[in-house]
């Protein structure tokens, strides 16, 4: 089957061009269900894979054409089939469906029904395209590809200005990763002369721990990373990307194209674990997110807003897992977000629908009765992404927990911490939305139809499950996502652990114990605070405490980076208009024109019909040539 | 050698059907009779023959050349029945006059002695003169074919002066005794020489219509007859450009360094000149006959540089010059013949009453402003790279801005067409096979653009 | 008795060249102040025939036949050039009752 892998990336492509090009003929879910259609198919072929690959632990390389031939140069279309790309396949596809139904739910009778999902369904191709590569080219397409559809997705509702203007953030967000992205893949060729991950991890052996040029880059990809996986300092994107539709923000923005960062230097961690500044920064600044971003959410008033920011709050948490070397961890963790995440986005789009389209948290409350499937789904999320054992999220972070402690006490000191504020917001949100508040009347709700609530109990039920793939040793568990991704990571987690300390069980055990005991207190804060007490968050232009207003305002993030760099940037772009471009460049080009138009118009008049002026300038011309060449 | 002499069968033969007064059977008659010299030429690939004392040389590019000229001829005489379409008579006289063009041309392609190259420029010449002239009432035509004679004879004198000039010093009219002459003596060739070269070349510039003799061209193409301007532009440019580079690469290749200078003048000043005088007309033949000019000049580049590719993109810009130039003229002979004049405001709005026409246009005007991916881009590219592997990086840059300003005249008619209202003309109405064929011909246009290296790999 | 040949050889090859372009030079002028077509007519048979003396002498000094044999073609061809050019003209001066070369100026520009 793995030869036919092709078909994965390319079923969604058929499934766009079809619903783009027949866009005014097909009438109700027809396109929905040709992209959902489109997309489990790629499951299917991708479940065959991944099994393969599972069983046989081998990996295979596709090669479908040569694509760039050009002296040296040669880049050939082709696709690696490891266990890492086949573990990514499964998200993407797995989820991506679930979402695509749910979608076909949530989107009914909205005038741009096909346009979503021809962009879904683009989306998927770039997204599989990104993780198939086999190169750092075609993976390069696929990043830019994710950021367009992403772009396209969340300005979706065009009509809105603010859409339009959080579509643009986020594109130009992406495009300063970007172009570090590229830098990278400009050096790794200038350095490797070839873009094939093969052949740049094999040659990566010859550069030593600490060489500068591998420094550098790292560092480069890694500020890709930070554009597209919203790190600081490019995180502000992502809250803003809310904007786009709720399926669009549980697929792109929770469970794929933002692990995209993760993804890759997870795939490059040949390349990372030889710079250890370059890890130790992405720790710092993957834990410096998860805790501000923590912060954020917890006086966030709108429901995916506080998502968003827990999204990011998590990314962080997965580039600590990488800083510190725990590959696995990450990518583990990014499985089991991929499957709570987009539990709770659809979840809370079910909320939105259930309300006709509310997300302020304030005008909710008392929804547990009302739409009780949403509300189970929705506690399953809430308690998997808290880290309450068995569920899922429990043993994804405590692989990370473990990795942070094994490395520098500090960051699992940290990482606690924001662990807890994420139990502490998850838990605020689910009080303040479901449970009842007797000073508000009751609030008209109606459950989503079985199309939106079939994915979420699935995804509740993944969510509750998956941590079964990494029970720790302890437990007796046998690790088994550790082992599956061990050809890929065994090599660098060696390197890494050679200056780490071992721990014991003992400790190991007792480093789960802890936080545990501080998530139930946590949860029962949480139920004080706002069961008990029924506080609400303040309304937005009631003043609040200096220290919940900075984190309310999103610790005015928006507001340096408009001042630092909008304001500027507008009145540099101002100046180039309004003098260099309108007053010197235009009139130097215009002046220009006209003067080859006015000689053009002159010089026709040398044709003046008289046969007399022709012989004579002939003669001329020949006496002028001759006396210039023969005497001169 | 076969071409030529069934070529000149048919000619006399179309002379005799004139006296039986058959018009119906001349044309396909003729047609055939083209593509059966085609084949004649095309068989002889390969064989390297010469004929009488190598008066007449048959190598591959003298095939190749005869190919794309009978090609032309081909195209040419397609279009002659619309052009002649309300005339009665059966017009042996214009199509045997354009029969024997073509054997001149022919001959022009493939001589081996300073001899033959005149006789062939004569014979392309004079009936070149006679059929500028074939609008007997028109006094436009009329005074085209005197200028066109009193200019093209006076340049047949120097072209002679200079060839006894090169006779008297080199002993021989010889091709290849010639260039033997040059190696033998190479520092110590008389003055004389030279003096004889540039003359010569100053009748093959007349012929190609580079500046400063290109000042028969715009009044020739204006005043002639549509059809024979096509004929005119495509037939006579690309036989005395494969003269010119015959004449230069077999004989004067070793003192190429010194009629560069010259020839890097007349390229240098044909596109300024060329390209600049055509951005004002209104006239469309009068803007297709500086076109014509300033492609002189990008032909001239393949010559200058003399690389190993330059006869092959000679030919390929050659066939996408001559396809496109008929083109454009077999829409312009349509327009002029409905609504009487060749204005430019004669096409407003052409797209939307003769989508087809319109369509062919704006291929070959584009094919000739150089836009990817048709003929004409790929011609240019080509050119342009040849001069560049030679070394000449200004003519390269003097090219580009040519192409550039050209293409603020080439776009004018397609605005026109396209983007401008029609008032109060009507649609032209037009046969079933005229449609075809000139969609035919800019499909052509199409797919040699996707081919350049099976025409320039011939060479 | 000295035949042709060795006549034609006793003036120096430097004054055939030096009258033959005297000859050509006087082709030329007659053709640039000229305005009767005529008139041009006959200065370019002039340059014409300058030059069949030149190939004609080059060809004696060289005991070559092949200038002389190119002199006939050119002969011909010049013929076939009067004949045309006479017939032009007939046809101009029936359209314009003129043959002065400065009424041919409506193509211009």
């Amino acid at each position: 089957m793995i030869e036919y892998i092709w078909l994965v990336p390319l079923l969604p492509l058929i499934g766009f061009l079809l619903i783009a090009f027949n866009f005014k003929r097909f009438q109700g879910s027809v396109s929905g269900i040709i992209a959902s259609s489109a997309i489990f198919v790629s499951f299917i072929i991708s479940l065959i894979v991944f099994i393969e690959i599972y069983s046989s632990k081998q990996t295979a390389t596709v090669q479908l054409f040569h694509w760039i031939k050009f002296n040296k140069i040669d880049i050939s279309f082709s696709f690696l089939i490891d266990q890492l790309s086949t573990l990514m396949l499964m998200i993407i596809t797995g989820v991506g469906f679930l979402i695509h139904v749910y979608s076909i739910g949530y989107m009914k009778g909205d005038s741009g029904f096909n346009r979503f999902f021809s962009y879904m369904n683009l989306f998927v191709f770039f997204m599989l395209l990104l993780v198939l590569g086999s190169n750092y080219l075609i993976m390069f397409i696929g990043w830019e590809g994710v950021g367009l559809c992403s772009y396209l997705l969340i300005g979706f509702w065009f009509k809105k200005h603010e859409n339009n203007n959080a579509a643009k953030k986020a594109f130009i967000m992406n495009r300063i990763g970007d172009l570090g992205f590229l830098l990278g893949i400009f050096m790794l060729y200038y350095y490797f002369g070839t873009l094939n991950f093969n052949g740049i991890f094999f040659q990566a052996h010859m550069f030593t721990i600490g060489n500068p040029t591998i420094t550098i880059i790292t560092l480069l990809l890694f500020v890709g990373a930070i554009g597209k996986s919203a790190q600081i300092p490019l995180f502000t994107w992502l809250p803003d990307a809310m904007a786009g539709p709720t399926p669009v923000s549980a697929l792109i923005h929770a469970a794929t194209m933002v692990t995209a960062g993760i993804y890759m230097i997870a795939r490059s961690n040949v390349l990372f674990v030889l710079s250890p500044i370059t890890l130790l920064i992405i720790a710092i600044v993957g834990i410096t997110t998860a805790l501000l971003a923590g912060g954020i959410a917890i006086f966030q008033t709108d429901i995916k807003k506080v998502l968003a920011y827990s999204t990011v709050s998590q990314l962080g948490f997965m580039f600590l897992a990488l800083g510190v070397g725990a590959f696995t961890g990450a990518m583990f963790h990014l499985t089991t977000h991929a499957f709570f995440k987009a539990l709770l986005f659809l979840a809370a789009g079910s909320v939105i629908h259930a309300l006709n389209g509310e997300q302020d948290i304030r005008k909710m409350g008392g929804l547990k009765n009302k739409i009780p499937i949403t509300f189970f789904t929705f506690l399953i999320g809430t308690i998997a992404i808290s880290g309450i054992p068995p569920f899922s999220g429990f043993f994804s972070k405590d692989m990370i927990l473990i990795g942070a402690f094994e490395a520098n006490s500090i960051f699992w000191i940290i990482a606690v911490i924001v662990s807890l504020m994420t139990t502490f917001y998850m838990f605020r949100l689910l009080y303040i939305v479901f449970w009842k508040r007797s000073n508000k009347e009751d609030l008209h709700a109606h459950e989503s139809p079985k199309n939106m609530t079939i994915p979420l109990m699935i995804l509740a039920v993944l969510s509750v499950l998956a941590g079964a793939f990494g029970i720790p040793l302890v437990f007796g568990g046998n690790d088994i996502i550790g082992n599956f991704l061990s050809p890929i990571f065994t090599e660098s987690t060696n390197i890494i652990k050679i200056n780490a300390h071992e721990i014991s069980h003992n400790t190991e055990l007792l480093l789960m114990f802890i936080p545990v005991i501080f998530v139930f207190v946590v949860v029962y804060l949480a139920y004080y605070v706002y069961v008990k007490q029924k506080k609400l968050p303040e309304a937005d232009n009631q003043k609040r405490p200096f220290f919940s207003n900075i984190f309310f305002k999103k610790l005015y993030f928006d507001e340096i980076y408009n001042a630092l760099f909008v304001k500027p940037a507008l009145w540099l772009s101002d100046f180039l208009h309004n003098i260099i471009e309108l007053k010197v460049i235009d009139r130097m080009v215009n002046q220009a024109g006209n003067l080859v138009v006015w000689t053009g118009k002159t010089i026709r008049y040398i044709q003046t019909g008289n046969v007399g002026f022709y012989l004579f300038a002939m003669v001329i011309s020949i006496i002028l040539i001759l006396i210039f060449k023969l005497f001169i | 050698m076969n071409a030529i002499i069934a070529l000149s069968a048919l000619a006399i033969l179309t002379m005799f059907f004139g006296v039986i007064q058959k018009k119906s059977v001349l044309l396909p008659l003729i047609l055939s009779g083209l593509i059966i010299v085609f084949f004649l030429n095309v068989i002889e690939w390969g064989t390297f023959k010469h004929y009488y004392n190598e008066m007449f040389i048959a190598d591959n590019f003298n095939i190749a050349f005869t190919a794309a000229l009978i090609l032309t001829t081909f195209l040419v005489f397609i279009f002659s029945a619309l052009y002649y379409r309300t005339v009665k008579r059966p017009l042996e006289d214009i199509y045997a006059l354009m029969l024997f063009s073509l054997i001149g041309g022919i001959t022009m392609a493939s001589f081996g002695n300073i001899t033959m190259l005149f006789i062939g420029i004569e014979t392309l010449s004079i009936s070149f003169y006679i059929l500028a002239g074939s609008k007997k009432f028109d006094v436009a035509s009329n005074e085209a074919a005197l200028k066109y004679f009193l200019t093209g004879t006076f340049a047949t004198g120097f072209l002679l002066f200079g060839m006894a000039l090169i006779y008297g010093v080199s002993g021989s009219f010889n091709l290849q005794a010639i260039n033997s002459y040059i190696i033998a003596n190479k520092e110590s060739i008389p003055t004389l020489f030279y003096a004889g070269m540039i003359l010569v070349f100053v009748g093959m510039a007349f012929k190609i219509a580079a500046v400063p003799f290109h000042f028969w061209a715009p009044d020739v193409y204006t005043g002639s007859p549509t059809l024979i301007t096509a004929f005119m532009s495509t037939i006579g440019k690309v036989a005395s450009i494969a003269a010119f580079y015959r004449l230069i690469s077999i004989t004067f290749l070793n003192v190429h360094d010194f009629s560069v200078d010259i020839l890097m003048l007349f390229a240098i000043a044909t596109i300024i000149v060329g390209n600049l005088s055509a951005m004002t007309q209104d006239n469309m033949k009068r803007m297709l006959a500086y076109s014509g000019i300033s492609n002189s000049g990008y032909l001239l580049f393949a010559i200058i540089a003399m690389g190993p590719k330059s006869a092959g993109t000679l030919l390929y810009f050659s066939i996408s010059y001559a396809i496109a130039t008929i083109t454009a003229f077999a829409v312009i002979m349509l327009v002029r013949e409905e609504r009487g004049t060749f204005s430019l405001q004669d096409y407003k709005g052409l797209a939307k009453q003769n989508p087809v026409e319109a369509f062919a246009m704006a291929v070959a005007m584009m094919s000739l402003a150089g836009i990817p991916p048709l003929a004409g881009f790929m011609a240019k590219y080509n050119i342009f790279s040849v001069a560049m592997n030679g070394g000449y990086v200004w003519l390269v840059i003097v090219g580009v801005i040519g192409s550039m300003i050209s293409v603020f005249y080439y776009f004018k008619p397609i605005i026109y067409m396209y983007f401008h209202r029609a008032d109060a003309h009507k649609k032209i109405e037009t046969t079933k096979a005229y449609k075809i064929h000139i969609l035919l011909v800019s499909i052509l246009l199409i797919i040699l653009g996707f081919l350049p290296g099976l025409v320039i790999g011939l060479l | 008795m000295p035949d042709a040949v060795q006549n034609l050889q006793m003036i120096p090859l430097n004054d055939y060249i030096f009258f033959c372009s005297a000859l050509f030079a006087i082709g030329i002028i007659g053709v640039l102040i000229k305005r009767n077509a005529l008139v041009i007519f006959m200065s370019v048979e002039l340059m014409l025939n300058s030059a069949n003396l030149l190939l004609a002498a080059f060809s004696a000094y060289r005991n070559d036949p092949a200038g002389q044999i190119f002199v006939f073609f050119i002969m011909v061809v010049a013929a076939a050039e009067v004949a045309i050019g006479l017939a032009l003209l007939v046809m101009i001066y029936r359209s314009t009752h003129s043959i002065d070369i400065n009424a041919l100026n409506k193509l211009k520009w």
